[in-house]
């Protein structure tokens, strides 16, 4: 177990400290021709229509749904890796995401096309990962192995992949639409897509929030936790809901976007250690900064285009997987 | 006509291909393609058209090709030319032709895209003469109707046809205000691109003496631009806006397109100057049925 | 595996002892009797999909037809589109299983295959990058080697410290694979239309049309290639066991596990350059030669075998289930082999590897 280097108020005040310079920066920040000095004129009510269009009806929204999608992300981070007990769990490692992704590729294959339907329809997919994630940790032995799980993951995702594939073969009018679905986006969402993922997020806080408690006591072993009075069974069950609660209003909102769950929970170990009471509130910071982060080089890196913000996270997040296998000798959580 | 004598042809047409230093046939010529000079000798009565345009032009020559690809886009032929082509085999789709069901329809012609690939050239000129018109989609789209229309034989119907194309466009080029400017603009769920002027329908708008919006004109090297930051999305903007995805269905991108503020407030969308177009047309294709379909869009939206 | 000389060798009981001069060679009758039965099923499905799909060809016919007799249309058909599609399956089936089977003594782990960490979305990457983004004459099999040997490098410098085994490599050749993938995919997203169209089979896997150079290529490694991993064998079955062991055993550790590892690159990237990313036949071959031959040792032959005929029956599936639209054959792996992968996983008891 990681030692705290912060206590927990300071870690917080500095997360949130940064995620409030990143939001500034999402909104002064952008692939367009307005660069800082209007946009902030704008901000502060400057009368510039063009500028105020920019910062508040695009760059606005899509700051908020990074925020929206960036903390259901890293909830569900630290979530899987408390529930797994694996430093290397991650909703896209493990196939979550590409459940989630899969069923919207496959509903929309068969002919629904509302977006909110894609919210349940991506709960759903991301439910099944989530199933699987569950049968892999509870199969005796395997569950002790951290790369197992991360290669029941990829076998899964890769096998979703090839079945989307097929799906395409079968249907070109929709292959274009599903493109989408292989790599998240934030820019260019619909507008409501806000209003009909937050009930989503909500839930699954909620659900969060009811078992951070057992989840806790269970790290120090089933006996404890059955000792406090915890269900282990229903603890690991309810966490799970919980992490496909999230990833699906994530998936469902910006498409799969990779290794969020990865880079919160690794950040915030180190930051105060790796008790999930102190790091599950800290994550919900954390994810919105990497995720904004991300999403302004998205937008910089290629000027005057744009990148979808899930390759960035891939490259961002790939090398923090290397440097945790890397660095540690694997410690169950 | 007996299976014999459909072997004995296709030998023959093998034969043929493989010995084109023999001049067999009175009505012989060579044809300049992608991979070097291709001989053909006679009318072809059995074409195979891979690819949009290929089919475009053979159809609009009056010759009916026994085998075409799926469209980009779509899993039949585009809609466009579904009436004229009737009932047609599909050998494969854009993305991987079927050797074997085109070996199956025994053609004596192929007429390719000018992006196959060398592999796959190899294997279909051992079938039949294949023309792989040379140069890509940048240069003007007559020179590749008329290559096909060489390889068909019916080269002066192809002049003849391009010249009713330029008859109608200087007619229409009267009637249209000129100077408008226009952007076509392909509205992918991933956001929009715009299309590049140079290519087949940016041709036929020049033709019309309508003006390229600008960044329709800077995309020299591509077919059209990366996807654009909905930031920059007033680059689409121009006098009048053609609005097309892969699909024929144009409605469905404008439906998609309204649902972002920054579409909307752009000034051709607010003086209804958005034209839905068949994208399988606009972004796909070109020949002269095509031409004669971007014709028919133009004149509809800016006249009536 | 007896190290004193004094005496002649005994074959063990099921072995064969084959020797010439100083040299000598142990045969497990089981495996050879596999590799048997292997090879003339082998030659069976072969010949039987080089009919298929056609009312007026028969085996026998099509045989005939493969040495130049017969009707002039079905020798074209056969010499010229199914016997370089079935010999192209077949190399590289053959390599990729033979590749499998190394990394997995290597790594002391059955889940450590090529395409697993990261070969296969290196080489994807290189060939794509070659379609859509650089414009290059170099051919996209030319680059697609590359790619896989860079990868190969990355995840093994990057992994260096903890040995070419254990969780840290697969970890690590996951993510370098995660990285070449979204690279693939950033390209994707940026070329237009018909340039992805172009760059579609090396994406999921494809034996249409293959360049004939990459694989005769592809002939010329595998024909070194497998022998060399024969010879090879004896030391890798040593290699099983825990390092002491093997050193004690006599095996300089270190010139084997470089010499094993630049084969199993080697073959991987000469397949990859043909079919693209078809990584599951280098998991599941493996397993089906270690299940027929029902022993612990390294089929390396087996699962050669065993790979070919995997893949020139994914590819038959791809080619007829929805005719005349092609599905590639990596679909028909990853759709057919991927729940296999699952059930390797759940089913594997916690320390046995290999």
């Amino acid at each position: 177990m990681l030692a705290a280097r912060l206590s927990v108020p300071q870690a917080l005040s500095y997360t949130a400290v940064c995620l409030l310079l990143l939001c500034v920066a999402s909104l002064l920040l952008g692939a367009g021709d307005i660069g800082i000095l209007p946009s902030l004129q704008a901000l502060l009510g400057g009368s510039d229509e063009d500028a105020r269009f920019i910062v508040f009806e695009l760059r606005w929204v899509r700051t908020e749904l990074a925020l929206l999608v960036g903390l259901a992300l890293g909830a569900a981070g630290v979530l899987l890796q408390a529930v797994t007990r694996n430093p290397l769990a991650e909703p896209g490692l493990l196939g979550v995401s590409a459940g989630a992704s899969f069923a919207v590729v496959l509903a929309i294959n068969l002919g629904a096309s509302a977006a909110s339907l894609h919210l349940g329809v991506a709960m759903l997919g991301s439910l099944v990962g989530c199933v699987l994630v569950l049968l892999v940790t509870r199969m005796r032995g395997v569950g002790d192995d951290p790369v197992r799980l991360v290669l029941a993951g990829a076998a899964f995702s890769s096998m979703l992949g090839a079945l989307s594939s097929l799906l395409l073969l079968w249907d070109q009018r929709t292959a274009d639409e599903m493109r989408f679905w292989v790599i998240g986006a934030l820019a260019g969402r619909p507008l409501d897509t806000l209003d009909w993922s937050l009930p989503g997020l909500l839930g699954g806080l909620l659900m969060a929030l009811l078992v951070v408690r057992p989840l806790a006591a269970l790290a120090l072993g089933e006996r404890v936790a059955s000792g406090l009075g915890h269900h282990p069974q229903l603890t690991r069950l309810g966490t799970l809901l919980a992490v496909a609660i999230l990833v699906g209003t994530a998936t469902a909102a910006a498409g799969p976007i990779a290794f969020i769950g990865l880079i919160v929970p690794y950040i915030a170990r180190r930051l105060v250690g790796s008790d999930i009471r102190r790091t599950l509130g800290l994550s919900m910071l954390l994810g919105p900064c990497v995720l904004l982060l991300a999403d302004v080089i998205s937008r910089l890196l290629v000027r005057p285009y744009e990148l979808p913000v899930g390759v960035v996270t891939a490259f961002v997040g790939a090398p923090i997987l290397i440097a945790v296998v890397r660095n540690h000798r694997l410690p169950t959580l | 006509m007996s299976i014999r004598s459909h072997l004995q042809r296709t030998a023959a047409a093998i034969t043929t291909s493989l010995l084109l230093a023999l001049p067999l046939h009175a009505s012989e010529r060579t044809l300049d393609s992608a991979y070097g000079p291709v001989k053909i000798s006679g009318t072809a009565q059995r074409v195979v058209a891979l690819g949009d345009s290929a089919l475009d032009a053979a159809l609009s020559l009056g010759i009916q090709p026994v085998g075409t690809l799926a469209s980009r886009g779509g899993d039949d032929v585009p809609d466009y030319l579904k009436t004229t082509a009737g009932k047609i085999t599909l050998v494969g789709s854009v993305r991987e032709p079927n050797l074997e069901a085109i070996l199956r329809l025994q053609p004596d012609l192929v007429l390719a895209s000018s992006d196959l690939s060398r592999d796959l050239y190899a294997k279909l000129s051992l079938m039949a003469p294949t023309v792989v018109p040379t140069g890509n989609s940048f240069q003007d789209w007559r020179k590749t109707y008329l290559t096909y229309a060489q390889a068909l034989g019916k080269q002066e119907e192809g002049q003849q046809r391009l010249a009713e194309i330029d008859k109608r466009s200087a007619e229409l080029r009267h009637r249209l205000p000129q100077g408008q400017a226009v952007s076509v603009v392909r509205w992918n769920p991933q956001g929009p691109v715009i299309m590049s002027s140079h290519l087949f329908v940016g041709q036929l708008l020049n033709d019309l003496g309508l003006r390229a919006n600008e960044l329709a004109a800077a995309q020299a090297q591509k077919p059209h631009s990366d996807v654009l930051s909905l930031e920059n999305l007033s680059r689409i903007n121009a006098d009048w806006i053609f609005l097309a995805t892969l699909n024929p269905d144009g409605r469905k991108a404008l439906e998609d397109a309204r649902k972002q503020p920054a579409f909307t407030r752009l000034s051709a969308v607010v003086d209804g100057h958005v034209v839905t177009v068949d994208g399988q047309i606009w972004s796909s294709s070109s020949g002269y049925l095509a031409a004669q379909q971007v014709l028919d869009d133009v004149e509809k939206a800016l006249l009536d | 595996m007896n190290i004193s000389s004094s005496r002649p060798l005994l074959a063990p009981a099921g072995h064969h002892l084959l020797r010439l001069g100083d040299y000598s060679l142990m045969l497990h009758r089981r495996s050879m009797v596999v590799a048997l039965i292997l090879s003339l099923l082998l030659a069976t499905v072969a010949t039987w999909i080089l009919a298929a799909g056609d009312d007026a060809l028969t085996p026998s016919k099509a045989l005939l037809a493969a040495f130049g007799q017969g009707e002039a249309l079905q020798v074209f058909l056969i010499q010229e589109l199914r016997m370089p599609r079935l010999i192209a399956g077949l190399l590289s089936g053959a390599a990729l299983g033979a590749a499998g089977c190394l990394l997995q003594t290597l790594a002391r782990n059955r889940l450590a295959t090529p395409g697993v960490i990261g070969i296969d979305n290196g080489a994807t990457a290189f060939a794509v990058a070659s379609i859509v983004a650089v414009p290059t004459s170099l051919a996209p099999s030319a680059l697609a080697l590359s790619g896989a040997a860079s990868a190969a490098i990355l995840t093994f410098a990057l992994a260096a410290g903890g040995g070419a085994r254990g969780y840290r490599f697969i970890v690590v050749g996951i993510a370098i694979g995660a990285l070449f993938g979204a690279l693939t995919n950033l390209m994707l997203a940026r070329s237009d239309m018909d340039a992805a169209n172009a760059a579609y089979p090396w994406t999921v896997g494809s034996l249409n049309a293959r360049p004939a150079d990459s694989v005769l290529l592809l002939g010329i490694g595998l024909a070194a290639g497998l022998p060399l991993a024969k010879l090879l064998v004896n030391a890798l079955s040593l290699m099983r066991f825990s390092d002491n062991v093997a050193i004690g055993l006599g095996v300089r550790l270190q010139r084997m596990r470089l010499l094993t590892l630049a084969l199993c690159v080697w073959l991987t990237a000469l397949a990859v350059a043909v079919v693209g990313p078809v990584g599951l036949i280098a998991l599941a071959a493996p397993e089906m030669a270690r299940h027929l031959c029902n022993r612990h040792g390294v089929p390396v032959l087996n699962a050669a075998l065993s790979g070919a005929l995997m893949m020139i029956l994914a590819d038959w599936l791809g080619r007829t289930l929805l005719a005349p639209i092609e599905i590639p054959v990596g679909i028909i792996a990853a759709v057919v082999g991927g729940p296999y992968l699952l059930w390797i996983l759940l089913r594997q008891a916690p320390r046995s590897s290999t």
